[in-house]
């Protein structure tokens, strides 16, 4: 062991270590090896190497294995039961990029959809790409209502970190100048269609206060002279990013931080690398390094460095440090606070409402725009007239109008030469509103280690326990009405509100589990995602997350990742870590 | 290429002549398919290559048997369809023909078109057992036909790589709809 040790010691240290390479580990990655840190990615999947590893990205329908690509329904019980639970993300396009569930077990207390791909890149490459900054009024939430507790950093301290990533991923979208949805550094918007731009008309001439406006989305509509430079080119409207994108439109870990961190010559990657916890060094109250498990080969060893950045996605980040017991700590790393694997939480959705919109038959589009519309937050702003009695917070809706093709009626119909004629032709148009619902940070909405289930190379696993509540309930009734109203302002027709449910989870926006904090008797992380008593370990995925919003939140991660490696290089520059 | 019998179905649409008596006096014996089922016995293949034309026929554009949908859904009952559905498949077609051996005395792929036509409209509208076996066979077979190479792109429209999105078009500039969304 001692020999080992040395061994390990000359050969496994490094200035930086990475736990994950998904959305915030590859821009950890990116800024800590362009700082000049010899850093360390480890990733507990395979290797997916841009465009060479996207198996499925341009086969054509006529060239998938099963009926549009659904995968047989043995295979889904057997190996994708929970994967499956998003009804639209796995087929035999994707499935390479989700884990199999009876790999990769974990206790439902209640049930929670946790979605998953344990690969290089992570969800990077399945994410719906949609990006919204946390606004002013997110990060003061908490604070003026005695949710939770109080984000340590404002909208101001996060600005220029969301400038900087968009300007580096590339964002398509419009500004609007709300003070709810902060505009940022935008590519030129995609277009909306002519049902769209119809809704938009007449729905805000009626509810002024409802703006409507093209989705803001990670894909290049000009892409710049940095981007290009990366190999980077502009959307080609394909829709078909979650196999991957061969022209590297949409941002990726794959495409595009992990791409110039490797140009550094300062990374390293290495797949396969399960972390399954922290060294902690009592004596100098740091941390030294990290524990793997090679998923290939079951060898274990250990790896060390100045500064360690958990970036595995909430619940894996959660799960190392609920693992990381020592004599320090006992209860896991850094909780003190006993807030580690509480107040997950996530966005609720599948509810809205949909209409038809006749009287556009002669008009159609052309080409797949990824990207649809979105309305952004209007209850609770502040203001008398946006203020709700029977909820707190907000959504947004994401939407959008199209004509449905020969898909549209695959058992109904009749038969024979008229039929197919029908279905020849572009379906009637619908348009549909779907909310994206802000959920309150419960401290029992937790993550607990499970040591009764074990995974398949022994390690014990994670017990869900997540349940939206009473404000959550009382906000989904608005969500259906609002929209309905708006689409009826627009003079749709049949215009039917939904609630189809919603399981947490199911959102794929966990969040929240080791949160920021002024306070570390409160919480897990600093204002710089640094955690309280370990002042070398930064967490800065979704697990920092002291609220919600109802945007989407993966914008809001990587620009906590920058502003938190900006941090750390220049504490290890003072000799502060 | 057509055979007699696609061509006399078209011509019975185009003029709304199809009734028995016509039909059966113009019908020649139809050409044993084309292929060799995997999965299906030959009596079933012969009879879902005639059911897959009646969904999607061959109009102004091929039809379901010259783009291979048959030949996709004995692959689909071996390879994608769970036991329930690849039972309700194989007894549906089975069926099918003692059902046309009842009603006219020959195997389904022997009926003349109108009498084909009438079988498969009692599947498809009453409450006929034989109303989901025909549900499942008109699902597959019109996926397998839109997803095809010719349904995608001659049938309809299928633009691989579209660059530019431009969201009013007039639908007269396309013509179609769009193979995938």
């Amino acid at each position: 062991m001692a020999n080992l040790n040395t061994k390990w010691r000359r050969e496994n240290t490094y200035d930086a270590i990475v736990v994950g390479s998904g959305m915030t580990g590859g821009w950890a990655a990116k800024e800590l090896t362009e700082k000049g840190l010899k850093t360390l990615v480890l990733e507990r999947g395979p290797m997916v190497r841009h465009i060479e590893d996207y198996p499925t990205a341009t086969t054509d329908p006529w060239d998938a294995k099963y009926p549009l690509g659904r995968l047989p329904p043995q295979e889904v019980k057997s190996h994708y039961p929970v994967q499956n639970r998003t009804g639209y993300a796995l087929t035999e396009y994707t499935k390479h990029f989700f884990v199999r569930d009876d790999e990769e077990p974990y206790t439902e207390a209640k049930s929670f959809d946790w979605i998953r791909g344990y690969h290089v890149g992570g969800r990077s490459l399945l994410w719906s790409r949609q990006c919204y900054r946390h606004s002013p009024i997110d990060f003061e939430a908490n604070a003026r209502e005695g949710v939770g507790i109080d984000w340590p950093i404002r909208y101001d301290d996060l600005a220029p970190w969301y400038d900087y990533v968009e300007r580096f991923i590339g964002v398509s979208g419009k500004k609007e100048g709300l003070p709810q949805l902060p505009d940022g550094v935008f590519q030129p918007p995609m277009q909306m269609n002519c049902v769209e731009e119809a809704f938009k008309a007449k729905s805000e001439a009626r509810y002024p206060d409802r703006r409507i406006t093209i989705g803001r989305a990670a894909h290049l509509t000009a892409p710049t002279e940095e981007q290009l430079a990366l190999g980077r080119g502009k959307c080609q409207n394909r829709n078909m990013c979650m196999r991957g994108c061969p022209f590297g439109a949409y941002f990726s870990s794959n495409s595009a931080t992990l791409v110039a961190a490797e140009r550094t010559g300062n990374l390293k990657i290495r797949p396969s690398s399960i972390v399954t916890s922290l060294i902690y060094d009592e004596k100098k109250s740091r941390a030294e390094g990290v524990r793997v498990l090679d998923a290939e080969t079951g060898e274990e060893s250990e790896f060390y460095a100045d500064v360690v950045f958990l970036c595995a996605s909430t619940l894996n980040s959660t799960w190392v440090m609920l693992n990381s017991t020592s004599k320090r700590f006992p209860n896991g790393f850094g909780n003190d606070s006993d807030q580690l694997g509480r107040n997950i939480m996530d966005h609720h959705l599948g509810v809205g409402a949909q209409a038809d919109a006749p009287g556009f038959e002669d008009m159609y589009y052309s080409g797949r725009r990824p990207n649809g519309i979105y309305v952004p937050r209007f209850r609770n702003l502040g203001d008398a007239a946006s203020a709700r009695k029977d909820y707190i917070r907000g959504f947004g809706y994401q939407g959008g109008a199209a004509r449905p093709n020969w898909s549209r009626s695959l058992t109904g119909g009749g038969f024979g030469a008229e039929r197919k004629a029908a279905l020849t032709q572009p379906g009637p148009w619908m348009i549909r509103l779907g909310g994206f619902g802000e959920i309150l940070p419960y401290t029992d909405n937790r993550a607990t280690l499970n040591h009764a289930v074990k995974d398949k190379h022994g390690l014990p696993t994670l017990t869900l326990d997540v349940s939206i509540r009473g404000n959550e309930r009382a906000m989904r009734k608005d969500m259906q009405a609002a929209a309905a109203e708006m689409l009826d302002a627009a003079g749709f027709k049949n215009v039917a509100p939904y609630d189809f449910g919603y399981s947490p989870g199911n959102g794929i926006h966990e969040m929240g589990a080791a949160r920021m904090g002024r306070d570390p008797k409160t919480s897990v992380l600093n204002a710089h995602n640094q955690v309280h008593e370990c002042a070398n370990v930064y967490v800065t995925d979704g697990s920092a997350m002291a609220s919600a919003s109802c945007v989407n939140p993966s914008l809001t991660y990587m620009a906590l990742t920058a502003r938190a490696v900006d941090h750390a290089v220049s504490e290890r520059r003072k000799g502060n870590l | 290429m057509l055979n007699r019998r696609e061509a006399f179905a078209g011509l019975a649409l185009s003029f709304g002549l199809a009734s028995d008596g016509i039909v059966g006096q113009a019908w020649a014996a139809p050409a044993p398919i084309s292929w060799t089922p995997k999965t299906l016995t030959p009596e079933q293949a012969r009879t879902v290559d005639a059911v897959a034309e009646m969904i999607v026929p061959a109009t102004d554009t091929p039809g379901a048997r010259a783009v291979g949908v048959p030949q996709f859904i004995d692959r689909a009952v071996g390879t994608w369809c769970d036991a329930g559905q690849a039972k309700l498949l194989r007894s549906g077609l089975d069926q099918l023909d003692v059902d046309a051996r009842a009603a006219h005395g020959a195997a389904f792929a022997d009926l003349a078109p109108a009498q084909q036509t009438a079988l498969l409209t009692r599947y498809d509208t009453g409450g006929d057992p034989q109303r989901p076996f025909f549900s499942l066979l008109k699902e597959l077979t019109t996926i397998g036909y839109f997803t095809s190479k010719t349904g995608a792109t001659v049938t309809l429209r299928y633009d691989p790589v579209p660059g530019d999105y431009r969201g009013c078009v007039p639908l007269k500039e396309i013509g179609r709809a769009w193979a995938t969304s």
